[in-house]
């Protein structure tokens, strides 16, 4: 059984799946499980959202953190200006930077107009424990 | 050479690398005391894991004091574990932790071996001396997380927020 609200974030999901593309900032061997939240606040469509690396001295001594960067995004999509607003770490500052750098987003259609829009993107760094079956 | 045992020259005692001096009869003499030692472990840093505790194994022969002696035995203990035999290197750390037991590099060494030989109680006790004696050794911080990955394993997790408010209305994408 699923409520109307379930159904109208998995129409969500569906749509941005669709329009958007996530890739990896730098080349990873490792499995990485990326969560992107949304709101219909959002007034530009992202093309690609480059996901950072997990720093691999933070996940070696198990450092969770967070980092925000602000920029601009440009008519045509691209992302102008990066600055790091908060961070918990440098480490995880670093590779967010990194990440927004290779990023865009969608360009404006040229009916409409060429704002240049100011915002923000948070970058939460956490670990999982995976739960080991041990085989007899 | 991989893993763990391109690791273990990292562990490799610097110690006689640095040119000793010391007084004599009002003479200074500068320069390594034990050149099987010194050239022992150049070699172990070198990766060259066999011609290292050869002349190593020769060295502890000649070894003076109880420097030179502890040097040696923690340099062939990191070296068997370099070559992968870790019953001999074993017996040269736990020589070195009884002639020494506030010797964090022999508790690093003797805690690589516990993890390689998934004997974790050990290994975690060992850690937790050697970070006592030295909370800043990058290569304790090493073996710490190879223990942690061994026993706690931990899969990295990347949210990223593009919400200007912390509303209801969220839309959530997830990818493995």
């Amino acid at each position: 059984m699923t409520t109307a609200g379930q159904t109208s974030v998995t129409a969500l999901i569906c749509l941005a799946v669709a329009s958007s593309a996530i890739v990896l900032a730098d080349d990873s061997t490792r499995v990485t499980r990326i969560t992107h939240m949304e709101d219909a606040s959002s007034d530009r469509m992202p093309s690609v959202t480059a996901v950072p690396q997990y720093p691999e001295i933070a996940r070696r001594d198990r450092i969770e953190g967070e980092a925000t960067v602000c920029y601009t995004i440009d008519a045509r999509g691209r992302i102008r200006r990066p600055t790091v607003r908060r961070s918990s770490h440098k480490m995880f500052a670093k590779q967010s930077l990194k990440a927004i750098k290779k990023s865009s987003y969608e360009p404006l259609r040229s009916n409409q107009k060429a704002a240049v829009v100011k915002t923000c993107r948070t970058f939460r760094f956490l670990l999982k424990p995976v739960a080991i079956e041990e085989i007899e | 050479m991989s893993g763990p045992a391109a690791f273990a020259i990292a562990l490799i005692t610097a110690v006689l690398l640095i040119p000793v001096a010391w007084s004599e009869e009002s003479k200074v003499v500068i320069g390594p005391r034990n050149l099987d030692l010194s050239d022992g472990a150049q070699e172990l840093l070198a990766g060259n894991a066999r011609e290292g505790l050869e002349l190593t194994l020769r060295g502890l022969r000649s070894a003076q004091g109880k420097r030179e002696k502890e040097a040696a035995l923690s340099n062939l203990c990191a070296g068997y574990i370099m070559i992968d035999r870790l019953d001999s290197a074993l017996m040269y750390c736990n020589m070195l932790l009884l002639s020494n037991d506030r010797h964090w590099r022999g508790y690093n060494n003797r805690a690589l071996i516990y993890v390689m030989r998934e004997e974790y109680e050990k290994a975690e006790k060992d850690l937790a001396m050697g970070q006592e004696i030295n909370p800043n050794a990058r290569t304790l911080k090493v073996v710490k997380g190879m223990f942690l990955d061994a026993t706690h394993p931990v899969s990295p997790n990347i949210i990223i927020d593009d919400r200007k408010r912390k509303s209801a209305d969220v839309s959530v994408k997830e990818q493995s």
